[in-house]
């Protein structure tokens, strides 16, 4: 009787994202004071036996209690009579070859094995966790620390046993963009951003260091441009920076996606090599450019031709991932139009500007593929200019979800970004000066609930769904900057985390934003007690009362 | 040409970055810089403690706000200036009040509004002379301090200012200028309150406005009604006991601030229902959506003697929690559904013959007349002055003159209630709730906005006229205005950033009076900003660091 009620009540599995196949039960599960966790893995590499170490002192101190109007008190009866887990051995089935989760994280989509197996008898037997890859060992670790509760020391979990035979991700493509050029993030603001991803199996840190406002990655190879690009001599990424954020992402099976947006979005590059910059600053900026500051790399100048590519070079040969972005949104003609020296260029060259694009992001793309390297380009290079983009280009879609058919339809590899759903920074209002009348441009914010509906393969047919990698938020900082940062991403940065791993639930029904929103209450209190101050989402009240604050309740 | 024209002009800041903005100021083109045994004397006879302690945060401050300037080169070509520059030795705080007695700060913050002087004025000369501070109120004095704080910058380790001599007269265009904190839809620690007190005393915002219970949670502990605590807190922990409130109060008068809490009746009393059940009407009645704006439902049984006895006693309890004048019993979005289908309420409007407009007007007497026995005048939401809106009724609801009404629901209630004749507090939706903007909140509503849309931008707030459409004799009734937080979407995690700095543009408004220029002041709001953060305030960013060091560079018309 006690029973079935229990398992009536909705939001007593706080799983995120939902696993591939999941069954629960509905006893109590104490874990032991004494609870160990057993690597059975050969030459276990260290990356693994850190992350096994984070998941023992989650379970140690994120002290949350359950969110149901006792909070737990009681379940503190059953805690004397309750079994006692011991223990959890992970296994990893293919030993031949035994490599870091950094290794794993880092490798291209198709190569990438993150699923696993996990089961947690209800008798205090040993739980077993199981994967082909340390990857997936991973994820199956952040599943297992989402299991348990506190109730006054006690470390318990309602809903054993646990049997996850299979969870695999639906889209090898999950990820997070950040801004980190219209205002600056220092690494422990990256690093704690990267934790948070882990939590949530987000696996792709889409990073968009640079852009007209300020330039903090400093390179050796071009010191210059973060010293005279970035806000101040503190506010940089030096090159142990970016090694210590990337190593630091790929040890939580992450990994960094860099871009350096050309040709526009390049404006603060004159502040070092004025030579290569057209417009730069150029008023009034609404003419020359979507935002201010105006000036965009002279992509018709051979000189500025080699110095982008020498840029990317320099930027993505530090990097251990198989993709860089060249972005390449919001190209502004009257900039180059206006430009004598782009015009000149363009008449000796006998090139139209279309043609200069095409020499240009060729000659960039050419330097990535000498780095092994696959280029990342927004929407614009393939469904508003005509490019010779190699097959192996992925182009991610931001102005509007209703143009990744058309992406598609020219075969390209999509990321799905649109800002009418994924968009973080809307609906903050205007930032631009002297316009008190004015709204942000992608009003209104983008809620957790809107972006929970996304469809990834909405008017894609099921020959190109193959095209789809899968999906991202993103924070564009024009009004954010650490003071913010954990408040407006999370927890909705965890709702493409679920559509694009689970795609939909267990039971094979679609994904519903009434059945997720308990959960993701949890994944927000989880979050906070790590930490991450992750914004509510309702008043306590409902979080506490799964459902009685739906619309229709 | 125009690039090189804006940089020269981004490496000099026009104009001394205050916020508030003051009534008068004149300022020189001297650097001063503060001498390394600067020093503030107080020449106030018997300085009361909290003075003193205020001096004290003052000179801690311009020791810790290592504020560089908010150009690009944040000041570095100033350093030459100032290796020559005098050094200002000291700041003399003198009470100018020929005979007057000398109070405290907190006795001043608290006294009956329009009779405090916040007023002061203050001299920075540029020959290395003691700067001076007078006022006839230590409030004006505290006033004074804010000011004196925001004047100076750092450059490696040297406190500076490029404006000297400076000028200052300054007082409060407004009386009121608030902050409304919603404590029970998500709970805030007191180190939240103290630390939101705080930055809010540095924009010279005067009253908080504690809403602090609501239908989802009752943290206020009240002697003599702990259970309504006990019971309806979040948890153990999310109470503010007696003592919690003692302190907050202190922490905020001596900080110049009034703390008018409110206990919002008959509606908004839901949780009230898990320790007096007796008292609430459809208490967590579904659909919810029939019975109150948000869940959970449940309101007072406004037409039972019982309930009228236990709300006006509650009130007069929690009263004598707070020194202030002022306390709100609230009044806004009541249901007339969940009263037509409360059995209890019907046979109570029954036996005594009352409409339910006239159970309302008993009601609302017995809750002020508690409140006039305890000293205090009562505030209230629009919706009990008979112009209201939501609700017809038959008789309006009696309101003695002292009553001061907030406008919440439209900036275009505002002449309405003037001409109710009610003193009013500016509170519109339209232009300064600070929850606006982010998404629906309620739960199965995949398409749901945020009710208010869009966000309430720092701009927009900027631009309010607070006398819009009223006459002389109606523009004298308003009192001021505040910016309020809802708290559904909000907790101690976005405290800062959703609130500040944009209630510090409504702290503008209602200091230096309406006609701000938003382009003017937007250079000025970075300042408040990037200082609020120096002293630990998480402040929003409002634009790109490049914007903030370069003013003007990204108006629209740049």
């Amino acid at each position: 009787m006690r029973l079935a009620f229990f398992a009536v009540l909705p939001g007593v599995l706080a799983l995120w994202p939902i696993p591939t196949t999941l069954t629960t039960g509905t006893s109590i599960l104490v874990l032991s004071s004494t609870f160990t966790i057993t690597v059975n893995v050969p030459n276990a590499p260290q990356d693994l036996l850190d992350a096994v170490s984070r998941t023992k002192t989650y379970l140690a101190t994120d002290n949350l209690q359950r969110l149901v109007v006792d909070r737990g008190a009681s379940d503190a009866a059953s805690f004397k009579a309750s079994p006692a887990l011991a223990s959890l051995t992970i296994t990893l089935q293919n030993t031949t070859s035994v490599l870091p989760i950094a290794t794993e994280a880092v490798k291209d989509f198709s190569s990438r094995i993150e699923g696993y197996t996990l089961a947690i008898p209800n008798t205090g037997a040993p739980a077993v966790l199981s994967a082909n890859s340390t990857l997936g060992l991973f994820r199956g670790l952040t599943t297992f620390a989402q299991l348990w509760y506190t109730w006054n020391g006690t470390v318990y979990s309602n809903v054993a046993p646990v049997n996850i035979v299979k969870d695999s991700p639906a889209y090898p493509y999950r990820g997070f963009m950040l801004d980190t050029s219209r205002n600056f993030f220092p690494v422990t603001d990256i690093k704690r951003t990267l934790d948070a991803m882990s939590w949530v199996k987000l696996n792709q840190f889409h990073w968009h260091i640079t852009d007209s406002q300020s330039f903090p990655l400093s390179l050796p190879d071009f010191p210059e441009l973060a010293q005279k690009g970035a806000y101040s001599v503190t506010q940089v990424y030096s090159p142990s920076d970016v090694q210590d954020i990337v190593s630091y992402a790929a040890a939580r099976g992450i990994d960094v996606l860099m871009e350096i947006d050309t040709p526009g979005h390049t404006a603060i590059i004159a502040a070092s090599h004025p030579e290569h910059i057209a417009c730069s600053q150029s008023s009034p900026w609404t003419t020359f450019a979507n935002e201010p500051p105006a000036g965009q790399l002279r992509l018709a100048t051979p000189a500025t031709v080699n110095f982008t590519t020498g840029l990317i070079t320099a930027a993505a040969k530090v990097l251990p991932g198989k993709y860089f972005s060249t972005g390449g949104d919001e190209l502004n003609t009257a900039c180059y139009t206006q430009d004598a020296k782009t015009q000149a260029d363009l008449k000796s060259s006998g090139q139209t500007l279309e043609k200069a694009l095409n020499s240009f992001t060729q000659a960039t793309h050419g330097a990535l593929a000498k780095l092994g390297k696959n280029p990342v380009v927004w929407e614009e290079m393939v469904l508003e200019h005509t490019l010779m983009l190699s097959n192996n280009t992925v182009v991610m879609v931001w102005i509007s979800s209703m143009n990744a058919a058309s992406v598609a339809s020219k075969n390209f590899r999509i990321v799905h970004a649109p800002s009418d759903y994924f968009y973080l920074d809307c609906g903050a209002g205007e930032w631009i000066g002297k316009n008190p009348t004015g709204n942000s441009w992608c009003d209104p914010f983008k809620t957790w609930q809107h972006a929970y509906t996304f469809n990834p393969l909405a008017n894609i047919s099921s020959s190109q769904a193959h095209l789809v990698l899968g999906g991202q938020q993103l924070l564009w900082a024009e009004q954010s900057d650490s003071s913010n940062l954990d408040s407006i991403v999370w927890p909705r940065a965890a709702i493409s985390a679920e559509v694009f791993w689970s795609a939909k639930q267990p039971n094979g029904k679609a994904l519903d934003g009434t059945e997720a929103q308990a959960r993701l209450h949890d994944v927000r209190f989880r979050m906070v007690q790590r930490g991450v101050k992750a914004i509510a989402l309702q008043p306590q009240w409902c979080a506490l009362r799964p459902g009685l604050c739906n619309l229709d309740s | 040409m125009q690039v090189r024209l804006s940089l020269l002009l981004a490496l000099f800041p026009s104009a001394l970055a205050l916020w508030p903005q003051p009534t008068s100021i004149n300022t020189g083109k001297t650097a001063l810089k503060l001498a390394h045994g600067f020093d503030i004397k107080l020449s106030v006879p018997n300085a009361p403690s909290d003075l003193k302690d205020a001096v004290s945060r003052a000179k801690g401050f311009l020791k810790t706000d290592a504020l560089a300037a908010l150009v690009i080169d944040r000041g570095a070509s100033a350093a030459g200036a100032l290796k020559s520059a005098k050094s200002l030795p000291s700041l003399t705080v003198e009470f100018a009040a020929k005979n007057g007695k000398v109070k405290s700060i907190s006795e001043e913050a608290i006294a009956p509004i329009g009779t405090r002087d916040e007023g002061y004025t203050l001299s920075v000369p540029a020959d290395g002379s003691p700067a001076v501070l007078k006022a006839n109120s230590t409030l004006g004095l505290f006033r004074g301090l804010q000011t004196f704080g925001q004047i100076w910058f750092d450059f490696s380790g040297t406190t500076y200012t490029l404006e000297a001599p400076i000028q200052i007269s300054d007082k409060p265009a407004y009386p009121y200028r608030g902050f409304m904190l919603d404590t029970a839809r998500n709970f805030y620690p007191v180190a939240d309150i103290k630390r939101t007190l705080d930055a809010m005393s540095w924009v010279k915002i005067n009253t908080l406005h504690w809403h602090v219970v609501d239908s989802q949670s009752f943290p206020l502990q009240i002697p003599g009604f702990e259970k309504l605590s006990k019971n309806g807190a979040y948890n153990p922990s999310a109470v503010y006991t007696p003592k919690d409130v003692k302190d907050i109060v202190s922490y905020a008068a001596a900080r110049g601030i009034d703390v008018i809490p409110e206990i919002d009746t008959p509606g908004h009393t839901s949780v009230i229902s898990k320790s007096f059940p007796e008292h609430i009407a459809c208490a967590e009645a579904k659909p919810w959506a029939s019975f109150a704006n948000e869940p959970p439902a449940g309101q007072l049984r406004l037409a039972s003697a019982a309930t009228t006895k236990f709300t006006a006693s509650l009130l007069k309890a929690a009263a004598g929690l707070f020194p202030g004048q002022f306390f709100s019993t609230g009044g806004d979005e009541i249901n007339a559904n969940c009263y037509t289908q409360d059995k209890q309420t019907q046979s109570d409007l029954s036996a005594s013959g009352k409409t339910f407009a006239q159970a309302l007007d008993s009601f609302t007497q017995a809750s002020h007349a508690a409140l006039r026995s305890a000293g205090k005048s009562a505030v209230v939401w629009e919706v009990l002055t008979p112009l209201h809106t939501e609700m017809v009724l038959d008789n309006p609801v009696t309101l003695a003159n002292d009553t001061v009404v907030m406008v919440w629901i439209s900036s275009e209630h505002v002449q309405a209630v003037a001409q109710s004749g009610h003193r009013l507090v500016h509170a519109a939706s339209d232009y300064f709730y600070l929850d606006c903007g982010h998404g629906g909140w309620v739960g199965a509503f995949p398409t749901g906005n945020s009710w208010c849309d869009p966000f309430k931008t720092w701009q927009h707030a900027y631009v309010f006229d607070p006398v819009a459409n009223l006459t002389a004799a109606q523009a004298s009734l308003v009192l001021g205005g505040q910016s309020l937080l809802w708290s559904e979407q909000s907790s101690p995690a976005n405290l800062d950033a959703t609130v500040w700095p944009r209630a510090a543009s409504t702290a503008e408004l209602f200091w230096s009076g309406p006609g701000g220029d938003v382009q003017k002041a937007l250079s000025r709001l970075h300042e408040v900003v990037y200082r609020f953060r120096q002293r630990g305030v998480a402040a929003n960013s409002l634009q790109p660091e490049w914007c903030v060091l370069r003013p003007g560079d990204c108006d629209l018309t740049a």
